[in-house]
């Protein structure tokens, strides 16, 4: 049995609405999951059903087995980052890491013991003094970050606790979250619609659009192996057409005359299908001698620098679609409105399902 | 034009000041007056020897703090909740809350009594301070709608709640301590609105200051020039009292921007 585990869950709000459909997932003990979708896609809802702050319309939540579906906020053993950091302004660093402690009536000694321990634990021990009007946004989200962790939960549960800083903090402040919570082997699940922070940060991504999963996977597998083309879009660039199977037995496809292989199974296919293909920029390279498969003759159409990479944009037919390729020094960049070929290997070509979100028609 | 434009700031400002206070030297003036040919304070001594005054005094001093305590009792839950689930009801609320500047003093306390009368509940105190608390709904609504705005209440609530707190402890110390600047001001603005009424305690029978102001009005000639300038004095002292308290301790507002 999983750690925490949210058995087909769902809430609307309204009739035929719904916030959050059949959500079932099992989180293992230590796994960090993250929920990444769009705003209104029912992660930060379905977040706020394992804090207690929501009651699920149908479904269950259990922690270590117990059940937790309907037990109120303050008695569910979770503790909470919040965007707004949500720091008590009228209490010191100090009182607000100890908040918790006190309410559990633990003697003072303990608590002013943890809460120097939390201080360290966020590397900003003499702190305990300050107002948290005193400190910076990423300081006051690491205060909030210690004061959910004082009382040791069960489960942590981070809603954006990013979004609100500038991005350099942003990317030291979650490394800093993923050490703290890979040293403290605790359970937390991050609500995120950065798809670079949950890819960087989880075990596991949950991806969500229109109230449903899309996605359930390793970061490595989301990325590289995306299912729907909601997934597909959503995480990383990507560049996505409508092609004609050719051959479904020898692996074939059309796209705009021109012929590429791909690996994916075709066998349920028929010739003359239009399916989804999805190619990532990285995987195409500039074609050298000698290359025969996935070759596409084409103009290119801009390039722009990116810093460590470059993004050259090439058109064939009525299809445009992005390339990237490593920067270095003596990178030599065709011009614009030069006619080049370019590949990719068969591997690279997906072929995406119809996810249950807004689907393009083809 | 920039000369011309700042003449008549000045000229206008300088008028308001006469139109305020040319009355106010006049009646200080004139409660000065009680002793022929010579300036005294023999009429606040006067007043301030008559045990009428401190039992009037005393009497409104009780309708006051009953009414502060009873309004506080009644408004911040309500607000507090109103914030917190019921958004929604804001519209209802402020409306309900505007009842006292639709609705004038003696019209509500006719129907009051028209009301209550059946019941013999007129002789009871309650009625007195409940109307109080109707009279003071629109300011005590407005400071704490103000307060509770200013601070994200949702977040710290469930932030409280996370961490194991129940609702009276929520309530007293999450909440309270960060509305303390506008608790406050809605509590002195309800004392100011009380003190001196007039119109619902003498309908309703009631000793008060505004009562014994009115009845010197109509029985003495200095003493109530005297009366009023105390009355405005005790009026002036906690609207100054609001502005004190009002900043708050240093970084009272920076703790509050803080907190978004």
């Amino acid at each position: 049995m999983a750690f925490l585990e949210i058995n087909n869950v769902s809430k609307s709000f309204s009739k035929n609405t719904f916030a959050v459909q059949d959500f079932d997932l099992r989180v293992d003990k230590g796994e960090l999951v993250s929920f990444l979708g769009p705003s209104g896609c029912g992660k930060t809802t379905t977040l706020r059903m394992v804090a207690g702050f929501e009651t699920p319309s149908t479904g269950k939540i259990t922690v270590n087995g117990e059940d937790i579906t309907f037990r109120p906020p303050n008695q569910r053993d979770v503790g909470m980052v919040f965007q707004a950091y949500a720091l008590f302004p009228n209490m010191t660093v100090g009182d607000n890491i100890g908040f918790g402690l006190k309410i559990a009536k633990k003697p003072p000694e303990q608590i002013k013991k943890r809460v120097d321990e939390m201080l360290d634990l966020i590397h900003m021990p003499g702190y305990a003094d300050r107002y948290p009007y005193q400190l910076s946004g990423g300081q006051q989200q690491r205060v909030a970050l210690a004061r959910a962790l004082a009382l040791s939960p069960q489960v942590l549960l981070l809603d954006e606790p990013l979004s609100a800083l500038d991005a350099k903090i942003r990317v030291s402040l979650r490394a800093e979250i993923r050490a703290i919570q890979h040293k403290l082997g605790i359970t937390a699940i991050y609500v995120t619609h950065d798809q670079e922070e949950a890819l960087s940060i989880s075990d596991r991504v949950v991806v969500m659009n229109n109230a449903r999963i899309e996605q359930v996977g390793p970061p490595f597998e989301i990325y590289n192996f995306p299912k729907t083309e909601f997934v597909a879009q959503f995480v990383g660039t990507l560049n996505a057409f409508s092609a004609e199977v050719v051959d479904p037995a020898r692996q074939t496809l059309r796209l705009e005359g021109q012929f590429l292989q791909t690996q994916e199974d075709l066998s349920k296919r028929r010739a003359g299908e239009r399916v989804m293909i999805a190619i990532r920029p990285e995987r195409f390279s500039f074609a050298t001698d000698g290359k025969k498969d996935n070759l596409f003759n084409c103009t290119i159409e801009s390039i722009t620098f990116l810093g460590s990479i470059v993004r050259i944009q090439v058109s064939f037919g009525r299809v445009t679609l992005n390339m990237d390729t490593f920067n270095n020094p003596h990178l030599e960049l065709p011009k614009i409105g030069d006619k080049t070929q370019i590949t990719c290997s068969s591997e690279a070509v997906l072929i995406l399902e119809q996810g249950d979100g807004q689907i393009k028609p083809l | 034009m920039k000369k011309k434009s700042s003449f008549f700031v000045w000229l206008i400002l300088i008028i308001g000041m006469i139109y305020f206070f040319l009355p106010l030297y006049a009646t200080f003036d004139f409660s000065l007056r009680m002793v022929k040919d010579r300036l005294s304070f023999e009429a606040y001594r006067v007043v301030f020897s008559d045990p009428l005054f401190y039992i009037n005094f005393g009497y409104s001093l009780i309708w006051s703090v009953m009414t502060i305590i009873l309004s506080l009792l009644l408004v911040v839950p309500t607000v507090y909740w109103m914030h917190l689930r019921l958004p929604h009801w804001r519209p209802t609320i402020e409306f309900l809350t505007l009842f006292p500047f639709v609705v004038p003093a003696v019209v509500l306390t006719f129907g009051l009594i028209r009301l209550y009368a059946p019941f013999k509940l007129l002789g009871n105190p309650l009625l007195l301070i409940s109307t109080y608390v109707v009279l003071s709904l629109p300011f005590m609504f407005r400071s704490v709608d103000a307060g509770l705005r200013a601070i994200d209440v949702r977040t710290l609530t469930e932030a409280a709640q996370s961490l194991g707190a129940g609702w009276p402890t929520i309530l007293l110390r999450v909440i309270f301590p960060n509305l303390r600047v506008s608790l406050l001001n809605a509590i002195f603005l309800t004392f100011a609105i009380t003190i001196g009424e007039f119109t619902v305690a003498s309908l309703l029978a009631w000793e008060s200051f505004g009562v014994y102001i009115r009845y010197m009005g109509a029985m003495r000639a200095y003493e109530p020039a005297a009366l009023a300038f105390i009355a405005f004095g005790i009026t002036w002292g906690i609207m100054g009292l609001i502005q004190f308290f009002g900043r708050g301790t240093p970084g009272q507002q920076a703790q509050l921007a803080g907190s978004r």
